[in-house]
């Protein structure tokens, strides 16, 4: 396990025969990796050609090519007013929040749904949470307005004359939508996200719980020494991919869910939500091309900042 | 295998059935809203229990039965033929890249992950499916783009495949003279099925729930998906009632469905991948056991 | 390994060198693909392709294609329609067209799209949620000025002069409007029979402040109606009567106000008048006359009228919008106006016919659009289908469903008459007045034409100031113009906002626009 990738004395044979032999070894490896490898250089590679439109000033009857350079002008929009500071710092903490309570979310659902014993009751409950996860983000944003409409809201209506308490108008106040946020997002995820960490339980060699229930280990000590450990690489892997995405945003969640009430800004602004109401009159695809490349590097730097922690760690978990 | 005692598993239980309740309440608000009267709707809003029940919805899709009995069609087609052929190729890809002793492994990882975070935007990804590959208004428009996605699920993959499988089985297979392909699918793929299972049911809800490529890509409306039908809806809904478009806006918006309508769409597209799910569940078994093919 | 990425990425390089190249070869074969037609260049149109202009059997074939909007579901019908045009056009201009919809949401990115990949597209509706002046400043459109002297004399009898002036820009002609409602006025659309019920006298109602005295019966009385809701999200009661003193300049960063001969562009959210417009409403909304999830609801006035929720609704108004509003909502509604009628260039550049640039045959482009406003035929075929199948005639020019067909079963129900060149050429639908064509023709023309009429901001120099502002204006405006937000705290919290995104860059720019604008007229 604590053996380093010896991948570089295959990188380049020195000699022909060194070659041959693994061509011989590898051949088929490639040729299974090669449909794979031209369909991203096809359909992710070459678009990245793109990016170019975010130091342009497209002009159509120009074309995308001929049209000027304006260096970061199309990139100034982010950064103008004090909105950066918020849209940024929304984004990353929703998302560190996310990412933290998803896991441990799923994680639980799936260790649980593994130790039931009545398969047939555990596979419905696999299913019924999933059940949030296929419903449109519009529609969502439907359903808790059903629960938080002011007029009609089962909130407002029932629950909350039931506590004594007075009605409150949610699309107005923003102190409640972080947490309404993060919930509806548990909500949305876990459920689906639980589906990747039971496969990865139940790919666990049964061996090593045999053996902890010999030595008189208790379900919880398995869990917590064996599961849990076996399942870290998956949940690094998720981990270091949901960071190298922290700039980007769940659009629904945040756009259609607060039903964008200008009052939430503050705290339902997100970078996505901003380049999307920025830029929605204006239609410029080089301004938009240029918050797509500001979300991209950030998130890059980071992965490759959080990849090396990894790898000082523990090489084999970590991306590259 | 010992499991927990009777206690903690209905602890358990108890735990699920709350968990069901919440997941389950707003898929039944979702199901009630769609055959309540529409004014009681509005009135009131959603309700679990409405006074006045209403098929008026699903009449109104049914007078429009043979667009959304193609639309299903089509996302069908799309769905199991994208599924299967996506689920090859991330596994091919997935596979050597999850071998300790495949060369070029960290910077194929790379190579992959590099596509999760950049992406030219539309534009070129227009360009490329439309003049370059004439894909628009074909049914592979609703499938090629969702294959890969990204590299999510290859990295995924790769990892399952680096974990569950012991590097000495790949080797004591290649000793005994089992080709790298025949050990590929012979050994790996049914050593893998609880991933093969996760990765085949993410990657079919993306192509059941995908209406993005129907909406760049087709405008033919014999080759819309089912839930293009129904986020044009909600989509155009949203647009008419948040922009400034004159004298004439009262009938463009008039023209759209009514709220039962969109509810009862939401429902029809929901209702397939509950009966889909099940039979991924199947595979959410250890395929066989490690030990006994070490054995 | 560093080594080896770097080996990976000149691969990629190559690929994209490749696909550099390809790129432009590809473009340039678009724009030549799918047409054996000699285009000659847009701006030269050369004079014997004048001259042949009626004689339709020296054009070689060429399609149309045609971009819109519509929100409707009823398109199953357009193939029918295409065909019964295509016979009218293959006589008079040797082309069949092709009409693609699109639906509003996805409209102004697919333009977008077909733009940048130099799709095959000749005519197609622009304007659309105030993207005209970007359009034109992104060069998605060739100009018309030339085309329209030499194939659009129908065009030019057919549309009110100054309307088709109004929009130019940086002195040419980019798009050309339908003839439609080209002004406005704004109105307060109430229940008939809460109104008779209550003996509420309207005649005594006279300016916006007044209406509270109406609510006040209705919130007394009939404690299940809302007395006022919003037409729709965005079209706030602030908003809409604010259309009485201010020309929005395109996007109301920067206002105009009437009877201010100066013609100096002022901030309309500092002023005096915009500020006792908050308070009013403000203060209905305390006392209960406005719904409270204003700000935030999806459904429109008309539903929550039918539904029996909703006593009124304000909005901007045109002629035969109350007997409109009657059969949307099921009720019979009662129309209070607030004069005058103002035409503005927004009004007019909200939808306009353009030809793309990427259009093979510009000339045979404006020789179908001037179709859409001459030959009454393909009016009607556009505007509402095939005759027995989508409508039947009941009597003169008034039409109706035929037997077993309604709104939400006709197969070309895209209901668009007003979009499609001349709608006063075109039949009247059963319940409108017969003349309401003709209403809405002396509507536009003796509408207040704003001084502003024919001016459009290009918002290119200061596009990150005018994002800036777009998203505090997303924060503020709808819940100070529904009267949910306090306007005495958070109005002076608006404009410094305002301010910090730069408002006053917009107006100076603006402004020197505006100058210079007057000074070409």
């Amino acid at each position: 396990m604590e053996q380093t990738v010896d991948a570089p004395k295959y990188a380049f044979p020195k000699s022909t025969l060194r070659r041959f032999r693994w061509i011989r070894r590898y051949g088929v490896l490639i040729l299974m990796i090669l449909p794979g490898v031209i369909y991203l250089l096809i359909n992710n590679y070459l678009p990245m050609l793109g990016i170019i439109i975010a130091f342009k000033d497209v002009n159509y009857a120009k074309g995308i090519l001929q049209s000027d350079w304006i260096g970061f002008k199309n990139f100034e929009f982010l950064f103008r007013t004090n909105d950066a500071y918020i849209i940024t710092r929304n984004t990353i903490l929703y998302n560190i929040t996310f990412i933290v309570l998803h896991v441990i979310a799923a994680v639980t659902l799936a260790v649980l749904l593994n130790e039931l014993k009545n398969r047939f009751l555990a596979r419905f409950y696999q299913s019924v949470v999933l059940l949030p996860y296929l419903i449109s983000a519009v529609i969502i944003g439907y359903l808790v307005f059903s629960l938080l409409s002011v007029e009609t809201g089962i909130m407002n209506k029932k629950i909350l004359p039931m506590l004594g308490l007075g009605e409150i108008s949610w699309y107005t106040e923003t102190k409640y939508w972080p947490y309404i946020l993060t919930m509806v997002s548990v909500w949305k995820t876990a459920g689906h996200l639980c589906v990747i960490f039971l496969a990865a339980i139940v790919g666990i060699d049964k061996e090593y719980f045999e053996a902890a229930t010999i030595d008189g280990a208790s379900r919880w000590q398995q869990i917590r020494s064996i599961t849990i450990p076996l399942i870290t690489p998956v949940i690094t892997i998720m981990t270091l991919l949901a960071i190298g995405r922290i700039f980007h945003s769940d659009f629904g969640l945040f756009y259609q869910v607060p039903l964008d009430s200008g009052p939430l800004l503050p705290v339902t602004n997100v970078i996505d939500t901003y380049v999307y109401r920025s830029l929605l009159t204006l239609g410029d695809i080089g301004m938009s091309s240029a918050a797509g490349v500001y979300q991209s590097v950030v998130g890059f730097l980071l992965v490759l900042i959080s990849n090396y922690i990894v790898r000082k760690i523990n090489s084999d978990n970590a991306l590259f | 295998m010992e499991r927990t005692n009777s206690r903690t598993q209905l602890v358990i239980h108890l735990f699920f059935v709350v968990v069901s309740a919440v997941c389950l309440l707003p898929f039944f608000l979702l199901v009630t809203s769609s055959i309540t009267d529409e004014s009681e709707i509005i009135r009131n809003g959603y309700t679990l229990f409405p006074k006045h029940i209403s098929f008026a919805a699903y009449e109104y899709l049914l007078n429009d039965a043979s667009a959304i009995l193609r639309a299903y069609g089509n996302t069908f087609v799309a769905t199991v033929i994208g599924t299967s052929v996506s689920l090859l190729i991330i596994t091919m890809l997935a596979y050597p890249l999850s071998r300790r002793d495949f060369p070029w492994r960290k910077s194929l990882s790379f190579f992959v992950f590099f596509t999760m975070l950049f992406n030219g935007g539309l534009v070129p990804t227009y360009f490329v499916y439309t003049q370059v590959f004439d894909l628009k208004n074909t049914l592979l428009a609703l499938i090629v783009p969702y294959l890969l996605l990204n590299g999510f699920y290859v990295l995924l993959a790769r990892t399952f495949f680096a974990n569950t499988i012991p590097m000495e089985i790949i080797e004591s297979a290649y000793i005994d003279g089992a080709g790298e392909f025949r050990i590929f699918w012979r050994i790996i793929l049914p050593l893998s099925l609880p991933i093969l299972a996760t990765v085949g049911l993410f990657q079919l809800i993306n192509y059941w729930n995908d209406w993005f490529n129907s909406l760049i890509f087709i405008t033919d409306r014999k080759l819309f998906n089912l839930q293009y039908l129904l986020n044009k809806i909600l989509l155009d809904i949203q647009f008419l009632s948040t922009s400034d478009l004159g004298g004439n806006q009262a009938e463009m918006i008039a023209a759209l469905p009514k709220e039962g309508v969109r509810m009862a769409m939401a429902v029809i597209g929901v209702v397939p991948i509950l009966i889909a799910y099940p039979f991924f569940q199947r595979f959410f078994i250890q395929g066989l056991t490690v030990g006994a093919v070490k054995g | 390994m560093l080594k080896k990425m770097l080996m990976l990425f000149i691969a990629v390089a190559l690929v994209l060198a490749g696909c550099g190249s390809s790129d432009k070869s590809a473009s340039n074969a678009g724009s030549n693909s799918g047409s054996s037609v000699n285009t000659g260049s847009i701006n030269t149109g050369s004079t014997d392709e004048a001259q042949e202009e009626n004689d339709a059997s020296n054009l070689p074939p060429y399609e149309i294609v045609i971009a819109f909007p519509t929100s409707s579901s009823q398109t199953s019908g357009i193939p029918e329609v295409e065909q019964a045009i295509n016979e009218i056009t293959k006589k008079k201009i040797n082309a069949t067209i092709k009409l693609m919809p699109y639906s509003y949401a996805s409209y102004a990115q697919q333009l977008n799209l077909m733009f940048a990949s130099n799709e095959k597209l000749d005519l197609f509706v622009s304007g659309v949620n105030g993207a005209y002046s970007s359009q034109v400043a992104q060069g998605s459109m060739i100009p018309l000025d030339d085309l329209l002297e030499k194939y659009g004399s129908g065009i030019k009898e057919a549309v009110y002069a100054p309307f088709i002036e109004a929009a130019r820009m940086n002195g040419k002609l980019y798009g050309i409007p339908s003839n439609r409602d080209l002004a406005a006025d704004r109105e307060l659309l109430m229940r008939k029979d809460i109104v008779d019920k209550y003996h509420i006298d309207l005649s005594q109602v006279k300016t916006f402040e007044d209406f509270g005295q109406i609510f006040k019966v209705v919130k007394e009385n009939e404690p299940d109606l809302i007395p006022l809701v919003l037409f729709t999200q965005i079209s706030t009661p602030v908003d809409v009567i604010a259309s009485m003193y201010f020309d929005i300049l395109g996007d109301r960063m920067g206002v105009l106000e009437y009877g201010n001969s100066e013609m100096k562009v002022v901030n309309m959210y500092e002023t005096e008048q915009y500020a006792q417009l908050l308070n009013t409403v403000r203060s209905w909304y305390e006392k209960g006359y406005v719904q409270k999830d204003a700000a935030t609801t999806k459904d429109t006035g008309p539903v929550l009228v039918q539904a029996g929720r909703a006593f009124s609704y304000i909005k901007q108004s045109k002629p035969g919008s109350d007997t409109q509003a009657s059969r949307q909502t099921g009720y019979e509604m009662v129309s209070l106006k607030l004069p005058p009628a103002y035409s503005t260039t927004n009004l007019i550049t909200q939808f306009l016919w353009s030809i793309a640039k990427n259009s093979q045959d510009p000339e045979r482009a404006m020789m179908f659009l001037n179709l859409m406003f001459t030959d009454t035929d393909i009016i009607n075929l556009l505007a509402w289908g095939i005759e027995g199948r989508d409508y039947v005639k009941v009597s003169g020019n008034i039409i109706d469903y035929p037997e077993g067909v309604n709104a939400t079963n006709v197969p070309y129900g895209l209901n668009q008459g007003w979009l499609f060149g001349n709608q006063f050429k075109s039949y009247v639908f059963k319940g409108d007045p017969e003349d309401i064509y003709q209403q809405t023709d002396q509507f536009n023309k003796e509408a207040v034409k704003s001084p502003a009429l024919g001016f459009t901001f290009d918002s290119t120099p200061v596009k990150s100031e005018v994002a800036s502002v777009t998203n505090v204006m997303n924060q503020y405006r709808l819940g100070l113009e529904t009267g949910s937000l306090d306007p005495e705290t958070l109005l002076p919290q608006y404009f410094s906002e305002m301010k910090k995104a730069g408002i006053d860059r917009i107006i100076e720019e603006k402004q020197r626009q505006l100058d210079e604008w007057v000074k070409t007229k």
